[in-house]
């Protein structure tokens, strides 16, 4: 589903991903663990062809990196959800229309969108923030809301880069749970971060990120 | 449907940007106001001026001692002559009803006889009329049996030529710069408008909107500002006609509402102008974002 061959990524300011040589099936749930800066947020820009190697190859949902077209990264995208450490949350719409975005972009019915929307924001108990805009929600709110819209679409993978960074440990645990839960029912889902005691409660194959390099591959 | 999309987008857009949205309808406005003010000026210009220039450009009298034969096979060759879009015969009678009116005195009762000749005033097309073909005319028409004498206001008419000329050329660059600047200033806006969108489009395709479907919507919303602007234009010039006919009592020969094809231009002008401005702020934004 998701292959790295000797990937190589060079930033200006010298920041870099060093020889990345892993594959990701689909159905998994993996961790990318490393600290800030060490190139988890770059290998996740990867899989979304935000960014792309100066050498080696990343092969998405048999999409290359190597000779991708800019129309086959949307379609690309409309596959993955993706969950950010600062939401994107649209602020001058409310909670409904920000999580409806991905189905309508899609051309998708006004009364299935409603009915989707819905059903993931009882799931992840947002229904009576519908109507809020993202100001008027705490972090974890706003983080869910986040979550509902990325998995809204049924995404065959789902990326979340330190989805709980800014969260207390209830709303963290709750999203943790929820990202399982939605592993569970097929999505591939792809989760970064720097918090090692998650690593231990809730294990999972991990790969570990050194200064751009896959220093461990770890599975459960 | 995503064509629900990019219309709901598109004016979902509006709403939410109402200020930002506004000023760029002000600036269309501002800026097609100037150029539908500079085309009205130009035109009104150019008919003052031509109002200095007679009916007709040349008048051929005929001698009292041409005979009938004579005056139609004149009229027949006049009429067939390149370039002459009206030939009007005017005869002793019509031209002693000429002199009536334009002196208030009878010529029948100071003189026994109508001295005034018959004559054909001939007016040419706008492609022909320059004062070498119309000389050239002249030389044809006096080895003509029957021609006593071509008039033709050369100095008069090479002058309203010169200055309508003049105006014209004049017109047409200040209009062109005008144009110019007015391309500028709306673009730069337009860029500023989207600028301050840069969060939904950065959004929008990070969650795969394909470049079409992140354009589209600002293309319609940009053919709305454009359309506003220069409807509003349009609006501001009639009701400066209008000011300019019932406080200064002056009232101006060329009108916009009197001219479709103006209006129809303007508001081409300022849909094309906004929708593509705003296109290519969309486009240039994309750039940047992956």
């Amino acid at each position: 589903m998701i292959r790295f061959e000797k990937v190589f990524l060079r930033y200006d300011t010298g920041i870099s991903l060093r020889n990345l040589n892993f594959s990701i099936e689909r159905g998994e749930f993996l961790y990318l663990y490393g600290d800030s800066g060490s190139g988890k947020s770059s290998i996740l820009k990867m899989i979304y062809m935000d960014l792309f190697p100066n050498a080696g190859s990343v092969n998405v949902l048999d999409f290359d990196s190597s000779h991708i077209k800019r129309g086959d990264i949307a379609k690309i995208r409309q596959k993955i959800g993706m969950v950010f450490q600062n939401f994107y949350l649209l602020s001058d719409r409310d909670i409904f229309s920000n999580i409806a975005l991905p189905l309508e972009l899609k051309g998708i019915k006004a009364d299935e969108v409603r009915r989707r929307v819905t059903l993931k924001a009882d799931e992840l108990g947002i229904r009576s923030r519908l109507s809020h805009f993202p100001h008027e929600l705490s972090a974890g709110e706003q983080q869910r809301v986040a979550l509902a819209r990325s998995v809204v679409d049924s995404p065959e993978i789902l990326l979340a880069d330190e989805p709980i960074a800014h969260l207390d440990l209830t709303a963290a645990a709750e999203v943790v749970k929820y990202l399982w839960k939605i592993n569970e029912s097929g999505t591939t889902v792809i989760f970064a971060t720097h918090n090692e005691k998650l690593l231990k409660n809730d294990p999972a194959r991990t790969l570990s990120i050194v200064s751009g390099e896959v220093v461990k591959d770890r599975a459960v | 449907m995503k064509l629900s999309y990019i219309i709901r987008e598109g004016i979902i857009g509006i709403k939410r940007s109402r200020m930002p949205f506004m000023i760029s309808v002000f600036s269309v406005t501002i800026a097609l106001l100037v150029v539908g003010l500079g085309v009205m000026a130009v035109d009104n210009g150019l008919q003052f001026i031509g109002e200095f220039q007679a009916d007709y450009d040349l008048e051929i009298f005929v001698g009292n001692e041409a005979t009938s034969n004579q005056k139609h096979n004149l009229a027949a060759i006049i009429k067939d002559y390149p370039g002459i879009i009206r030939m009007d015969y005017l005869s002793k009678e019509d031209a002693a009803a000429l002199y009536n009116a334009e002196f208030g005195e009878d010529v029948l009762s100071l003189l026994d006889d109508n001295p005034l000749p018959s004559s054909f005033r001939i007016t040419f097309e706008e492609d022909y009329r320059t004062a070498a073909y119309i000389q050239k005319f002249m030389q044809n028409m006096n080895a003509l049996g029957g021609v006593d004498e071509v008039i033709f206001k050369k100095d008069l008419f090479n002058r309203v030529q010169g200055i309508m000329q003049f105006v014209y050329t004049f017109a047409t660059v200040t209009l062109f710069i005008i144009i110019l600047a007015t391309v500028f200033l709306t673009a730069n806006n337009l860029r500023l408008m989207i600028l301050a969108r840069y969060e939904f489009i950065e959004t929008v395709r990070l969650l795969g909107a394909s470049d079409f479907m992140v354009k589209a919507p600002f293309f319609l919303e940009g053919g709305i500002l454009g359309f506003l602007g220069a409807s509003l234009s349009v609006l501001l010039i009639a009701a400066a006609e209008y000011a300019i006919k019932y406080y200064v009592h002056i009232d101006l020969p060329v009108k916009i509402l009197d001219h479709p094809e103006v209006i129809l231009g303007l508001i081409l002008f300022g849909v094309s102008l906004s929708s593509l401005g705003v296109l290519k702020a969309v486009r240039k934004m994309l750039r940047f974002v992956a």
